[in-house]
């Protein structure tokens, strides 16, 4: 699709440079009569695995409501950052494309977006948005990303093994360490509970769980709540399944997400947090598992939901964009309604709009419902600033994880230094 | 004035001059100016290429240059504050100067030593044999550095890799180790992996050295009674010494700057803090947030450092040639 339409879309972009030049502006305020004009578009490679096809249909429908081509550049999300910088730099960003939630305040607070508050408060759709990713897609009070799609890690559990000892799916801390133990006794060759030591979204759930903060804003300062007693206890308990208990394993202590997916569809993980997006690849990468798995919301320290931190992507509107009118048509289609629905049921998200959410809600699938539960009542975000993500690319909180599965430091040590690391990136040295 | 006395000497390229002095200074800057004709298109693209690019960095690296400084295009000068928080930074003299230099020392040792090893097994094997043994170190070279890390990873998996299972099996080891925790462990296994990679092209280089040295110099030292430890390290070495000077400069840059190799290990992200090195370490601090006026100047000195190292190793060959 991509080849067929650049041809277009450069004849395109061409009569509209000339149209742009000849005419000005035409004073068509609602972008619903857009002939000849292209929207560019950049849309993450690999969440749907028909993507293809989807915006091909997009792309149809959206000429016939507005007139405009559209043209979608798909992107692998491993260079995007760095492409979405370099185009940032050079000025050739696209008009409208996928950010990640953690990408979004770090590109607002670059100017490279444009807020988009007023359209979504002209279509009254405030309300009805996914509140962790408005959250997460807010800066400086501002709306710049628009909801698109979320999933959510939950504690993921092999069912099989949970009905062959008779367990039933833990809803407090010590149902974990009641159903790891019995696990172990029975299964020697598995993880009855993988800790990785290089994925930090596996960590927040503890904090919080315990009654923990990662870190929050005081007046003008942050503040890290990794040092604090519940922090700590929360912690300490998940690395506890490892170095007291010996629920995971020595290798387990260097793992990143997808070493954990890998070893679940391997058969050689009984517990795990895993994301809402993992149980296709699951089975793809192992049919025998089919059945075999399924999840439940993270408990929090003595029952409850611990909240878990809310991953997905936004659609942004980058100031480059020539006729802003025409790109809110295009998110307006993409996050609302049907073609919002279809692309959660391709790509196994869950949608940004909180009615289409409720809908999914009531689906029975053991792999469906017990994540939409987590997204609706256990979605937390981590910090929403830039400099949060300068913690993440320092692996701040990695560092003290594995620092503690390897013995390097006690918890107190680990969680301690990194408070201190927090606090330092975050207010700006 | 001076004509007179210059004229008897012959210009270069051996033209007489012709009486008047005219013409002669003509040809003089003709003939001191050609070389540089010549060479000026070369340089004009190595301006474009390199020079500007460098001072570019160095600009760079003399502000607090992020995101918000490439959208508006404005400049952020802060003077010398990159190096001072570079150099006033305890992880940079406590873990990754000394892994990466620690780290250099050893891996061009050993790969320079290997190298030379399979190159005087190759110079002495048949032309069969050679092939056979050349085309196997071939392969170890020509794999990507991404393909040869996971390969290294894999063989010392600590749940499953071949590794520990052998330890465990000899009954060496009782529980499965985790050799990526520990930093001089995770750093035996880069130093396998860059040896492995590197070696090579040191072992090619050098074959090519060690086939130029004339037979009748060794035949000669082998008549005057020299083993062959002897005939190594006093006919062949000396001959081949700017062979070696260049291979071992390479390899000092090459292994200064390893970064995949590390980065891509367990643990070797950043998230194991002892394993740091000066690439994923400036990597981390600099590129991760945004932070590239930061990158710039660890960039600099990184460049500077090498050029340091280069240049007082050039020195030392030229002044044992003149002994």
């Amino acid at each position: 699709m991509k080849k067929r339409l650049l041809p277009v879309a450069v004849l395109a972009t061409a009569v509209f440079g000339l149209s742009a030049c000849a005419g000005g502006s035409n004073g068509d305020e609602n972008g619903s009569n857009a002939e000849g004009q292209t929207l560019d578009v950049w849309i993450m490679e690999g969440t749907n695995p028909d993507s293809e096809a989807f915006f091909d249909e997009v792309g149809a429908a959206f000429t016939e409501e507005t007139g405009a081509e559209l043209n979608v550049e798909f992107v692998q999300w491993a260079d995007a950052h760095d492409r979405f910088v370099t185009s940032i730099a050079g000025g050739t960003t696209p008009d409208v494309a996928e950010t990640g939630t953690t990408w979004t305040a770090e590109f607002a607070d670059s100017g490279a977006l444009e807020p988009i508050g007023d359209f979504v408060a002209d279509e009254n759709l405030g309300d009805d948005l996914v509140e962790g990713l408005v959250e997460a897609g807010t800066y400086d009070d501002e709306l710049y990303g628009m909801p698109w799609y979320a999933g959510v890690r939950s504690l993921v559990y092999r069912s099989d093994i949970f009905e062959e000892l008779g367990l039933s799916a833990p809803t407090s801390w010590d149902e974990i360490v009641a159903a790891g133990e019995a696990i172990k006794a029975a299964h020697p060759e598995m993880l009855a509970f993988a800790v990785p030591g290089d994925a930090e979204f596996g960590v927040y759930p503890w904090v919080w769980g315990a009654g923990g903060e990662v870190s929050e804003k005081n007046g003008d300062t942050w503040e890290s709540g990794m040092a604090s007693p519940e922090s700590q206890e929360g912690i300490g308990f998940y690395t506890g399944l490892a170095t007291e208990h010996g629920f995971s394993s020595a290798g387990a202590t260097t793992w990143k997400e997808t070493d954990v997916l890998d070893n679940f569809a391997q058969g050689n993980v009984a517990m795990a947090l895993m994301g809402s997006w993992t149980p296709s690849a699951i089975i793809e990468k192992n049919a025998e598992l089919e059945g075999k798995f399924a999840a439940t919301p993270i408990p929090g320290k003595d029952g409850g939901i611990a909240p878990s931190v809310l991953g997905g992507s936004h659609l942004s509107m980058f100031s480059t964009a020539e006729n802003t009118d025409l790109a809110w048509e295009f998110i307006k289609m993409m996050t609302t309604g049907e073609f919002a629905e279809q692309w959660g049921e391709q790509s196994g998200y869950f949608p940004g709009q909180q009615s289409l959410l409720t809908e999914t809600m009531g689906s029975d699938d053991p792999l469906v419902a017990p994540f939409a539960t987590q997204l609706v009542d256990g979605g937390g975000t981590v910090p929403v600033t830039p400099s949060f993500g300068a913690v993440q690319a320092k692996k701040t909180t990695n560092t003290a994880i594995q620092a503690i599965l390897s013995g390097q430091k006690t918890v107190e040590q680990a969680t301690s230094d990194a408070a201190e690391e927090m606090d330092e990136i975050m207010n700006g040295n | 004035m001076s004509t007179t006395i210059q004229a008897p000497t012959p210009a270069p390229g051996g033209t007489t001059p012709r009486p008047g002095a005219g013409p002669v200074h003509r040809n003089r800057l003709i003939a001191s100016s050609r070389p540089w004709l010549l060479l000026a298109p070369a340089l004009a693209v190595l301006a474009v290429l390199l020079l500007w690019p460098l001072v570019r960095v160095f600009l760079f690296s003399l502000q607090d240059y992020g995101l918000r400084q490439i959208v508006s295009g404005e400049p952020n000068w802060i003077g010398l504050a990159n190096y001072g928080e570079i150099l006033a930074d305890p992880t940079l003299w406590g873990v990754v100067l000394p892994n990466t230099v620690g780290f250099a020392v050893l891996a061009v040792t050993f790969t320079v030593a290997l190298g030379t090893g399979v190159a005087v097994l190759m110079a002495s094997l048949g032309g069969f044999w050679r092939t056979v043994v050349g085309s196997a170190i071939m392969i170890a070279w020509a794999m990507p550095a991404v393909t040869g890390t996971y390969v290294w990873v894999w063989i010392f998996d600590a749940d499953r890799g071949i590794f520990n299972q052998t330890l465990q099996a000899l009954g060496l080891q009782d529980e499965p180790v985790n050799w990526f925790t520990n930093r001089y462990s995770f750093y035996a296994i880069v130093l396998l992996n860059v040896v492995h990679h590197g070696f090579p092209f040191v072992a090619i280089t050098i074959l090519a050295g060690l086939l130029g040295v004339p037979k009748e110099m060794l035949e000669a030292a082998e008549m005057d009674g020299a083993g062959p430890w002897r005939r190594f390290f006093q006919v062949i070495v000396p001959n081949l010494r700017q062979v070696f000077s260049v291979v071992i400069i390479l390899s000092t840059i090459w292994d200064f700057k390893v970064f995949a190799q590390v980065y891509l290990m367990p643990g070797g992200n950043g998230t194991n803090r002892e394993a740091l090195n000066l690439g994923v370490w400036s990597y981390v601090e600099s590129f991760g947030q945004n932070r590239y006026g930061f990158g710039s100047a660890i960039a600099v000195l990184l460049t500077v450092l090498l050029l340091i190292i280069t240049v007082i190793y050039v020195r030392t060959m030229l002044k044992e040639d003149e002994l």
